[in-house]
């Protein structure tokens, strides 16, 4: 074996773990939020809890997408799907465990993804834009139209409490703890697809046309994370309607997609905890400032150009950066390979 | 997996292809054949429609009449990333890597793109340290300088281990002293993985020393077919280039 030889097979033997240290931390987060019942019964502090999950795992739908460099608002129809589906299997069929309910509102809204993204995930940029704003109008509008099965402007009302394994969660902790859960899949299953194909989703997001020349199908990754997109958002739907005891279509405004797209870049969209700390820091400012219905998109939307313009990676991103400036200035290189530099003239 | 054990693959046929975009015809009627294995280079003034001819056989166009076979096999018109699963990828004019990701990992990406294993890349070793790419193996492409950038975007095509490599001028932009490596490249693509290579190229130097045939496109015509020291003094070849403006992409003008 030569040197350049031994020093690559070297190199290929480091392994980047599975999970970063920011998928850790936000999968702990949200487990941490399955104690908040045993520590208070402040029922503000409770629905607090609930508004931050939800938003959170909504706002999960957005930061799949911009893996692929695609800003989607279609996150409210997609919760729609999901939180109707819930509403229907529940008060018509009478379906009430909350596994099966779970199931139903991850995979109907995945199912619909396919065939539109199918339609729309051959646009790119503004276009896409464009379409899942108009997609979110339409389902906004299907919603009060279909009335036989959504309950048009009266939405559909007084769902059964939902039951885990056979226990009924109905009180204000226990919907804490439904949602708390929901929240956690929606998160567990973000974390675990993104990592899963994280060359795939950085190289379409960098260069499609480079991956395609390689030999990756682009457009399956793409349908795949739209998918999954829309089964998470489901399951943000799903607790929604479950907080609220009711499926109306105001819960999934169109202008509510500007929420959770602030969220994820607020927060930083370089990494799902910035999606997390997005929602809490701006669910809790909401709540402080008493912000109500139309101010907070415009709001919201001053927030972003702020973020777009002085810290692109949102609060994750600079603290990121400036912790590593900081660790910078004691001795750690930044990668051992510089460490490592291959002799020369060996080969 | 085992690619250097089924050296031998389909050629190449290119069959009385045309493209127009629009008003704007490129090339008509260009037919040529690539044996397995083998290197043909491709010259013509700028605008000539090497680039388009790329892009067709790739698969990222279609042409506008006139086929592409593998083998067999059409495959013009195909999604790129079928072609390129049958072996058959390209490299790019400007630099193409994954900004914003180590050389490791663009090296990794482009075998995990192309099902391959990480081995690979100890069979790359050689070139890889040859050209300069072990010792940065650790910093992210866009920091790279241009010529670096360009060699490992090739080599990333040919980690896929292609049965035939469509190079896309690979020489254009590196400093004289960083040709060799383009020399090291192509020798070693057919050596060890018997890669039949189209060598789109401006460097004539590197056309003559590497290629026993070439063709040359001008005008939208496939004007001379043969080898590099009789179609190179033809006059109407030499005209073209000379009406191209440049004999070569050093020149000053
Ligand atoms: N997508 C396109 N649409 C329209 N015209 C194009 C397109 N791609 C290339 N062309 C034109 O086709 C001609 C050939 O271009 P190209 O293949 O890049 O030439 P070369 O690589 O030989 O320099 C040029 O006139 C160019 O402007
Ligand atoms: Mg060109």
């Amino acid at each position: 074996m030569t040197t350049a030889t031994a020093t690559v097979s070297g190199y290929l033997k480091q392994k980047a773990p599975f999970f970063s240290g920011h998928e850790w931390i936000t999968l702990g987060i949200v487990l941490l939020a399955f104690a908040i019942p045993t520590l208070t019964a402040n029922p503000q502090f409770l629905s607090q809890a609930n508004l931050i999950l939800i938003a959170a795992t909504a706002a999960l739908g957005v930061y799949i997408m911009l893996r692929l460099d695609l800003m989607s608002f279609a996150v409210p129809s997609f919760m729609a799907i999901g939180g109707y589906t819930v509403a229907v299997l529940s008060l018509r069929l009478g379906v009430t465990d909350v596994i099966v309910l779970g199931l139903a509102a991850f995979l109907v809204p995945a199912l619909c993804a396919i065939p539109l993204g199918w339609l729309i995930l051959r646009l790119k940029g503004v276009y896409f834009v464009l379409v899942t704003f108009v997609l979110t109008e339409i389902v906004q509008l299907l919603l009060f139209e279909a009335a036989p099965l959504t309950g048009g402007s009266n939405g559909l009302v007084g769902m059964p409490a939902v039951r885990f394994f056979g226990i009924e969660l109905w009180d204000n902790s226990h919907v804490l703890l439904t949602t708390t859960g929901l929240a956690f899949a929606g998160f567990l299953i973000t974390a675990i697809f993104t990592r899963r194909f994280r060359y795939e989703f950085a190289a379409i997001e960098k260069n499609d046309v480079l991956a395609e020349s390689l030999g990756l199908a682009c457009w399956k990754y793409k349908a795949m994370a739209f998918a999954v997109a829309a089964g998470v958002s489901g399951l943000a739907g799903f607790a929604l309607v479950n907080m609220l005891m009711t499926a109306h279509p105001t819960s999934f405004a169109p202008m509510s997609s500007v929420n959770y797209i602030t969220y994820t870049i607020v927060g930083g969209k370089g990494s799902i905890l910035g999606t997390l700390v997005g929602a809490i820091l701006l669910v809790s400012a909401t709540d402080y400032f008493a912000l109500r219905g139309e101010l907070s998109p415009g709001l919201f939307g001053l927030l972003i150009i702020v973020v777009t313009l002085l810290a692109r990676g949102g609060v994750i991103g600079t603290v990121t950066t400036l912790v590593r400036s900081w660790r910078g200035k004691g001795m750690r290189p930044l990668a051992d390979g510089a460490a490592r530099k291959a002799p020369k003239g060996g080969a | 997996m085992n690619a250097a054990a089924e050296i031998q693959g389909e050629a190449l046929y290119a069959e009385r292809m045309s493209k127009a975009f629009g008003g704007l015809k490129v090339f008509h009627d260009v037919s040529f054949t690539l044996p397995p294995g083998g290197l043909l280079g491709v010259i013509g003034p700028n605008g000539a429609g090497k680039t388009t001819m790329i892009n067709i056989i790739s698969g990222r166009l279609a042409p506008s009449s006139g086929q592409v076979r593998l083998g067999d096999t059409r495959i013009d018109g195909r999604p790129v990333y079928d072609n390129a699963g049958r072996g058959l990828v390209r490299s790019f004019q400007q630099t193409a890597t994954f900004s914003g990701y180590t050389v490791s990992d663009n090296l990794r990406s482009a075998l995990r793109f192309a099902r391959r294993d990480l081995s690979v890349l100890e069979r790359l070793a050689p070139l890889l340290d040859q050209f300069g790419l072990v010792e940065n193996w650790n910093r992210h492409a866009e920091v790279l300088p241009y010529g670096l950038q360009k060699m490992l975007g090739l080599t990333m095509a040919l980690a896929t281990q292609p049965r035939i490599l469509l190079l896309d001028e690979p020489a254009a932009g590196l400093e004289k002293s960083e040709r060799s490596n383009i020399d090291a490249y192509i020798g070693f693509a057919q050596r060890e993985f018997g890669c039949g290579v189209l060598l789109v190229e401006h460097d004539m130097e590197l056309i003559r020393r590497l290629c026993p045939d070439v063709i040359v496109l001008d005008g939208g015509r496939l004007i001379a077919t043969g080898s590099p020291g009789e179609v190179l003094n033809r006059k109407d070849v030499i005209d073209a280039y000379l009406g191209g403006g440049e004999e070569d992409d050093d020149a000053e003008h």
